[in-house]
């Protein structure tokens, strides 16, 4: 018994986080006003939706089998935790210093960040990398095209 | 007739005019570069491209990003059929037989045939698109809330069960997108929905933050610390040895001509598109074949075909999104995006209210098509020695682009989290054998098909059987639980039969 659950976790766990957002989305949605058919509050159509999304979860849990692929499951991205981890804290530092310093120094960071990402970039290419481009993108943001960002704090 | 013809003269002074010319020569050659170089893909450009294309006429800005999509679908096959790694999910394809064709000498020729395919399928979606757009957006002038409703309801049907072979998990994604789609002020009662205290999120989720977060964010992450070097010769590729033999062209003439028709049938439909358009018309060239065996080892029939199909698709994507205001997808999400910031409503009456704007656009596409040609031709040589550059130094220099092109949409730091937060999303969905393809194409179509439920109700007094009274509606109705009633058979078909399939 136990096995075969195992053996169907991946659909056991896609059917479950399926009719776990449809439970979520019902609550949610049942505290809107839901109307009838006939005049329909902002609550009907994403009621709907949460019921169908219920049953979809079940109809995967019901319908799980075996999962084909023999090895465990981790998708290749989340092997890669280096790469993961930097390239998110680029996004997370561009998005944190983008409207406090601007736009030169937040592409240094993301760049240089997202450049250390990958094992065969030595930290001097990185630095370079990082200066060229943020002068590259001052030069077609702020002096070409004229965005709305500041250049520097 | 010969309104088509004054017509296209429209189009012509719009497209063959300098500046019609010029954004059309950036956009394919932009969408050819993204096409080729794997880990980049058409809608992380467009995210890049977008702040230029506020300060260009609509006209212009519409003719590169629609250069940039198809130019894309072209360069997409180069990178999979030299080095196996395929530049856009379509182009996967291409590479099953193109690869082995490159490992075995005639990496110019499958290049060659690839480029003919691909100009072959586009120029018959545009004609397609010339002869029917006008002709349909007629009829859809006459379209009720319940013929929008069970157009979409047909091609998100269509999109979650055709090709996938995951059709629950599919149509779970397709749920959650439409509810995703529905986050900010209700239009009509004014209520804020699904926003939990956040302001910026009252106007709905940013659709380039939640697109390239959940297509290019997972892309540039297991890409980034890729370390193979791509290995190729730019000197093998002479254009000598791209020329076909006789005995190649008669191969490929009838599978190009059967790809186009897949493709175009296919990208017409609102939610499939290219990527189901090549497996089927590999698929159908592979059962047609006299030698099934070859395919796979390099059959130069597994190379046209789907070439053509993928090609057709996206000019024919642009039916749907242009006559009925529809888009098919994402992209063309975001081609009606940006009609919409320079004031165009879309919807059928964009082709009688700017005429030059539907026309030229049309031209250009042929314009641009043969602007494809010579890029992908006698410049070939260059796109190869673009895939040497090395990925490593090209990746955070996307990353910064990708985040400077986010922001300036809004200006809203908000839209950055969005889209790291959409990142983690389709990298869960991945994990857990979804498809963030119906989740988005759903996000897009959430929003118009709760419009036009509600309509449709309340023009029809709370009856819900005015789905399938009205003709025009009931026909397309009639359809989709056809489909979903094919696969219910199948599905327990297979089931009975013991065969194991993802659900």
């Amino acid at each position: 018994m136990l096995k075969s659950l195992i053996d169907r976790r991946e659909d056991l766990i896609a059917g479950l986080v399926t009719a776990g957002l449809g439970v979520f989305i019902l609550v949610e949605a049942v505290g809107y006003r839901v109307g009838t058919l006939r005049s329909m509050g902002p609550g009907y159509f994403p009621m709907l939706l949460a019921v169908l999304m219920c049953l979809l979860g079940a109809g995967l849990i019901l319908l799980s089998k075996p999962d084909p692929r023999k090895d465990d499951g981790l998708p290749p991205a989340i092997a890669d935790r280096r790469g993961v981890f930097l390239v998110t804290a680029a996004f997370l530092a561009f998005a944190l210093m983008i409207e406090r310093v601007g736009l030169v120094p937040s592409v240094t960071v993301a760049v240089f960040l997202s450049a250390l990402a990958n094992r065969n970039t030595k930290l001097g290419v990185a630095v370079i990398l990082a200066f060229g481009t943020a002068a590259v993108c001052w030069f077609i943001f702020s002096f070409a095209l004229g965005l709305q960002i500041k250049a520097f704090g | 007739m010969g309104d088509l013809f004054s017509n296209l003269s429209l189009g012509f002074g719009v497209a063959a005019s300098l500046g019609g010319l010029g954004y059309c020569l950036l956009g394919v050659t932009l969408g050819t570069l993204v096409g080729v170089l794997p880990g980049i893909g058409t809608m992380a450009t467009l995210a890049m491209l977008l702040p230029i294309t506020f300060h260009v006429e609509p006209n212009f800005a519409l003719i590169m990003l629609a250069g940039i999509y198809y130019g894309a679908a072209y360069g997409g096959s180069t990178a999979s059929i030299l080095l196996n790694l395929p530049g856009t999910a379509t182009s996967a394809v291409t590479g099953l037989d193109g690869y082995p064709m490159a490992q075995k000498g005639q990496a110019g020729v499958a290049l060659f045939i690839t480029a003919i395919a691909s100009c072959v399928g586009s120029l018959f979606g545009v004609v397609l698109l010339s002869l029917f757009s006008a002709p349909l957006a007629r009829v859809a002038l006459q379209f009720g809330p319940q013929e929008y409703f069970s157009l979409m309801f047909l091609g998100l049907i269509a999109a979650s069960l055709v090709g996938s072979g995951k059709s629950v998990r599919s149509l779970a994604a397709v749920t959650l997108g439409l509810a995703l789609g529905l986050v900010g002020l209700d239009l009509n009662s004014g209520a804020a929905r699904f926003t939990f205290g956040v302001t910026e999120f009252y106007d709905g989720l940013p659709l380039v933050a939640v697109a390239i977060g959940l297509f290019g964010l997972p892309e540039i992450i297991a890409n980034a610390g890729r370390t193979v070097k791509s290995s190729v010769n730019s000197k093998d590729i002479s254009f000598r040895s791209m020329l076909p033999s006789r005995h190649q062209w008669r191969r490929s003439g009838m599978p190009m001509l059967r790809g186009s028709s897949i493709g175009a049938f296919f990208g017409a439909l609102p939610g499939t598109g290219g990527v189901v358009a090549t497996f089927i018309s590999y698929a159908a060239e592979k059962k047609l074949s006299r030698q099934p065996e070859e395919f796979g080892k390099g059959a130069i029939e597994g190379v046209a075909a789907p070439e053509a199909a993928n090609n057709a698709a996206v000019q024919a994507a642009f039916i749907p999104t242009l006559s009925l205001g529809i888009p098919g997808d994402p992209v063309m999400a975001i081609m009606l995006g940006v009609m919409m910031v320079h004031g165009i409503l879309p919807g059928p009456s964009v082709i009688t209210d700017s005429p030059d704007l539907f026309w030229g656009l049309i031209v250009s596409f042929i314009i641009g098509n043969i602007f494809l040609l010579i890029l992908n031709l006698p410049l070939i040589g260059l796109w190869v020695r673009i895939l040497s550059i090395p990925y490593n130094l090209l990746f955070p220099v996307i990353v910064a682009f990708v985040c400077i092109g986010i922001y300036s949409v809004n200006y809203q730091v908000m839209d950055l989290f969005v889209l790291l937060g959409f990142g983690f999303l389709g990298w869960g969905m991945k994990a857990l054998n979804f498809e963030v393809a119906p989740l988005l194409l759903g996000f897009v179509l959430g929003p118009m098909m709760e419009e036009n439920f509600r309509r449709a109700l309340v023009v029809a007094n709370g009856e819900v059987s005015t789905f399938i009274t009205r003709p025009i509606s009931g026909v397309i109705m009639v359809i989709t639980f056809m489909i979903i009633g094919w696969f219910i058979y199948q599905g327990t078909r297979q089931s009975l039969t013991g065969r194991s399939q993802k659900v």
